[in-house]
């Protein structure tokens, strides 16, 4: 069983690596995508599926990661694989500002808290001009790599899901979820809390970060609005709802059904498919709130650790 | 290429920002009356506003009638509109973990956000009813800013006498306090979050309409408000009612100031900054967390 | 075999339309052939859904009436149309499946310059020719691209008129604002540069962020800066905000004019006779003596009753004509050879001049600068083009 697992895993790795040699643009940049999102609500499920503390402004880190690759890429000339990188430790240092006094503030706090980090954020971005272009943007130069930035996304997205792995198996993913379920008692078992939803957080924001650096080498052309909006927040949080939370594999689950539900339903109903998505989100919440995921572990009784 | 500031500035825009604050505590009013009861954060606070905003716009469009006695119509409207929310969707997560209330009602949000556009469309409309303003010395008082600052001030102190003094508010703060000691002297818990939806929603419309008549309005306009009252809620104490009135003003005052200081833009964040360190040093709100 | 009287009238129907289809097709051979593909994504939803929505319909009235006219290299043409929601990352993501897996032969650009931005990026790939009809920004076309071609006059020269009939009247201060995005930026950037070399001094200069709806502070500010002219860089919403709070704030300079929005009928519509000896500036007016122009105002309306004509539908029909034309003249779907004719091109459409340098960029298009004067817009700027005077200089707001 599990040889069968790792193998149909390797299988599928392999026909993803050698998809560009017959998709067209159009399906690489599709797939790219896919990748970003699977790595932004796996992220996202580092820390609010494992320690239950809400990020409602995840997207500040994909935005800071975006700007800080675009600024080293255009301003300094570099590469855009380290530049993405170094777009992830921005974000890790925001996070770590950020994280260690908000994290103490619990629940529905914690989550406003967090939405109003990227509105700051996309505030101050919009007022340094100097550094980021202000409303007007910043324009990257041309460069035709959505081939390699494939592959980059969807090393993020390994990575990331890979990491999901290690911990949910582990002794540390057990302590994060220690303080999901009751922090109080998990502090009283001797675990530093305060430390530990700390890394949490640290690891969280690193990917959406380095995730931000490809996009904006991707799109060739970032703005504030673009890069920091709610929705994208919004969406990763659906996603990782959709597939199960806490789970290693609910998130990608959730990532790919509704991204490529979005993609099926968009093309053909031009003005209804926000009203979906609203539908959707209702729908998650009140029928399947431990997801696609969840609803199978129960059913099926298939191992926590899946 | 800025101004000198001149006191006579600041008066203007203190004036401001006193005539935004009540409408703020007013619809703030509303997102604290639903987070006391029911420990749920309603996102679709503003959706509900603009949909009091329309119902507003479409009177006067219609019938031509003063767009102010539309209230008598949006208010008791979408108390009802409230209460079958509440019946429906937002009663089976209040007692799920708070992501679950968060997210129900952004979805409620977006849903009826795009139904809005599609009924509606996405033209920006407005009431252009009361334009221009009093000129009083140095200052100028927008007329329909200040009618929205009277009906704010009146429909807030309604609503406080409502919940001093009435049965029902009285029910309303007991559940707020504790909704098991509630049960237990016999309050129907699930009836009163009924009621506090409902009259939330009302909130929000009445909003709604007086916006209606102070600028253009779409059906996006909502998601606004809805930070706004979050911002108020959590300065003056999340489920504090009189905390939500403080909070209000001293938002409308921070906007305009730091506008005037600063830039508009930079205002956004100041209002930010400022919640993050009162939720930092106070981190149950000005005048204290849960009504009292 | 056919049990019912009106199934047999049926199919006798359908058996002369099928002789008549078959006779045109012997007439004219081209019209068997598959249509010629034109894609594009526009903002039909989202922040700027109801002038994407307008940029649309210009879209189709092209399509439509080219193909009445025979369609072009004895093909019809198609449009094939998404929506962007506003949002650049979906606009790239769109016109690449446009053109890889829809395979399109040609395409028009979307709505609003920061998606153009994104998109432009994406043809150039493949170089194939992208049309932009509704990107002002300098920017895009000055950074060596090859395959994005300029259709409408640069947002830097938006309020040239404005400052123009101020220097001209000897005024001497201006204050300009601005949403703090791409093509508003561009615009206040010009408008110092022109405001500079006519001898105003700009006393006042601040930006505002998208979806700002109040302005109270910043029209505090401006009352005391007290401007002769006010020129704010402006998308709808905003312009419409911007006029009711300056009368609610009394802030009263002698000319005011926006850039976008101000040119609606819905401007009027919303703020009555508050927008009268409002100035704005425009790519396009429906009176405009351009060749072909009336016609398209009278079929604009009759296909699509009650809806908005403004200068996005022409600019996009006008956009769409010159695509045609230069493929027409290419005689190929080819993206080289597409783009030689484009560059050669020097023609009007119903939105005005049409011709384009090595870079793409619009030099022979011209703005106007328009007044609303008892509901209606007069065209005060410039001279040669003027049908009125403007009413100068505008009264406080008490006494108007």
């Amino acid at each position: 069983m599990r040889w069968a697992v790792l193998a149909a895993l390797a299988i599928g790795l392999l026909l993803l690596a050698l998809y560009p040699l017959v998709a067209t643009g159009y399906g690489i940049r599709f797939m790219l995508q896919l990748f970003m999102w699977v790595a932004l609500a796996q992220s996202w499920n580092l820390i609010s599926g494992l320690t239950g503390y809400v990020s409602f402004g995840h997207v500040a880190f994909f935005g800071t990661g975006a700007y800080a690759g675009a600024i080293l890429v255009t301003t300094h000339g570099w590469h855009w694989g380290p530049a993405s990188l170094a777009g992830g430790v921005a974000a890790v240092i925001l996070a770590l500002i950020i994280g260690y006094p908000c994290l103490r503030l619990k629940g529905p706090y914690f989550a406003i808290a967090m939405l109003g980090l990227n509105e700051v954020m996309r505030v101050l971005v919009s007022y340094f001009e100097g550094l980021t272009g202000g409303g007007s943007g910043l324009s990257l130069p041309t460069l035709h790599a959505s081939g390699q930035i494939y592959y980059a996304m969807g090393a993020a997205a390994l990575a990331v899901t890979g990491a999901a792995h290690l911990l949910i198996t582990s002794r540390v993913g057990l302590r994060f979820m220690t303080i999901r379920e009751d922090e109080i008692a998990a502090e009283a078992m001797g675990i530093n809390t305060e430390r530990y939803k700390l890394y949490a957080f640290l690891l969280s924001a690193f990917v959406p970060g380095v995730v931000g650096g490809f996009f904006a080498r991707d799109q060739g052309y970032i703005e504030p609005i673009s890069v920091f909006p709610l929705l994208t927040t919004i969406t990763m949080i659906v996603m990782v709802l959709f597939g199960g939370k806490g789970t290693i594999w609910g998130p990608v689950l959730g990532a790919v059904t509704l991204f490529v539900f979005q993609e099926l339903v968009w093309a053909r109903f031009l003005y209804l498919h926000q009203i979906f998505f609203g539908a959707i989100i209702v729908f998650v919440v009140l029928l399947m709130p431990r997801g696609i995921l969840g609803v199978l572990q129960e059913r099926y009784r298939l191992p926590r650790t899946i | 290429m800025g101004v000198t500031i001149t006191p006579t500035m600041v008066g203007q825009v203190v004036i401001s920002g006193l005539l935004a604050g009540a409408l703020y505590s007013m619809v703030a009013l509303g997102l604290a009356l639903i987070y006391g009861v029911m420990r749920v954060i309603n996102i679709a606070h503003g959706t509900l506003l603009m949909l009091g905003a329309y119902t507003t716009f479409w009177w006067f469009r219609l019938l031509g009638i003063n767009p102010y006695l539309s209230l008598l119509v949006a208010l008791p409207l979408m108390f009802f509109v409230g209460m079958l929310l509440q019946r429906t969707l937002v009663a089976r997560v209040v007692d799920a973990p708070e992501l679950s209330s968060l997210l129900l009602t952004f979805g409620i949000s977006i849903a009826l956000v795009n139904v809005a556009q599609l009924t509606f469309t996405s033209d920006v409309r407005s009431v252009e009813f009361l334009t221009g303003a009093f000129l009083v010395g140095p200052f100028a008082l927008s007329k329909s800013r200040l009618v929205a600052f009277a009906v704010a001030v009146a429909i807030t102190a309604i609503a406080f006498w409502f919940l001093q003094k009435t049965k029902l508010g009285k029910a309303i703060r007991a559940t707020s306090q504790s909704s098991e000691v509630a049960m237990v002297c016999g309050i129907n818990v699930h009836r009163i979050h009924l009621y506090a939806f409902g009259i939330a929603s009302a909130l929000a419309s009445a909003g709604g309409s007086l916006v209606a008549v102070m600028v253009a309005i779409q059906p996006e306009m909502g998601q606004v408000y809805t930070f706004k009252s979050f911002l108020v809620i959590v300065l003056g104490g999340a489920g504090n009612y009189p905390g939500a009135l403080l909070g209000g003003m001293l938002l409308g005052l921070v906007e305009q100031l730091a506008s005037l200081f600063l830039t508009t833009q930079l205002s956004e964040a100041v209002a930010y900054v400022l919640l993050v360190l009162v939720l930092l040093l106070r981190p149950t709100g000005l005048l204290g967390g849960r009504a009292t | 075999m056919f049990r019912k009287k009106h199934d047999r009238l049926t199919a006798g129907w359908v058996a002369v339309l099928a002789f008549v289809l078959g006779i045109e097709t012997w007439v004219t051979p081209a019209a068997a052939q598959s249509p010629i593909k034109i894609g594009a994504s526009l903002s039909l939803t989202g922040t700027y859904a109801a002038l994407g929505q307008n940029q649309q319909r210009g879209y189709q009235l092209c399509a439509k009436q080219m193909n009445e006219k025979g369609g072009v290299l004895g093909r019809k043409i198609e449009f094939v149309l998404y929506d962007d929601q506003s949002q650049p990352a979906t606009g790239v993501r769109l016109y690449e499946k446009l053109i890889t897996s829809d395979k399109v032969d040609a395409i028009m650009g979307p709505y609003s310059s920061a998606i153009t931005e994104a998109v432009a990026n994406v043809n150039e790939k493949y170089k194939m020719p992208m049309v932009a009809p509704m990107a002002s920004t300098t920017s895009i076309f000055k950074k060596g691209r090859k395959f994005a071609f300029m259709v409408q006059s640069p947002a830097e020269v938006y309020l040239e008129g404005l400052i123009d009939m101020a220097a001209k009247r000897g005024l001497k201060t201006v204050a300009i604002i601005n949403e703090d995005t791409l093509f508003p930026k561009a615009t206040v950037q010009g408008t110092v540069e022109i405001a500079k070399k006519k001898g105003l001094q700009v006393v006042f200069v601040e930006a505002y962020p998208k979806g700002n709806t109040d302005f109270s502070a910043l029209m505090t500010k401006i009352r005391a800066a007290n401007p002769d002219v006010l020129g704010a860089a402006t998308y709808f919403d905003d312009a419409v905000a911007i006029t009711r709070q300056m009368k609610e704030l009394n802030v009263n300079p002698k000319m005011y004019g926006v850039t976008v929005g101000g040119d609606l009928p819905k401007f009027y519509e919303l703020l009555g006779k508050n927008a009268e000896y409002v100035y704005g500036a425009s790519q396009w007016e429906p009176e405009l003596p351009y060749p072909g122009a009336k016609e398209f105002n009278e079929s604009y309306k009759k296909e699509f009753p009650g809806a908005d004509l403004s200068y996005h539908s022409a600019g996009g029909y006008g956009g769409c004509q010159a695509l045609v034309e230069a493929i027409k003249r290419a005689g190929s779907l080819d993206g080289e050879k597409i783009r030689e004719a484009v560059l050669k091109l020097d023609f009007n459409t119903v939105y005005g001049g049409f011709k384009v340098d090595q870079d793409g960029f619009q030099v022979s298009h011209k703005m106007v600068m328009f007044q609303w004067q008892e509901g209606k817009k007069v065209i005060v700027w410039p001279d040669e083009l003027a049908a009125g005077k403007a009413r100068f200089p505008a009264p406080p707001w008490n006494q108007r």
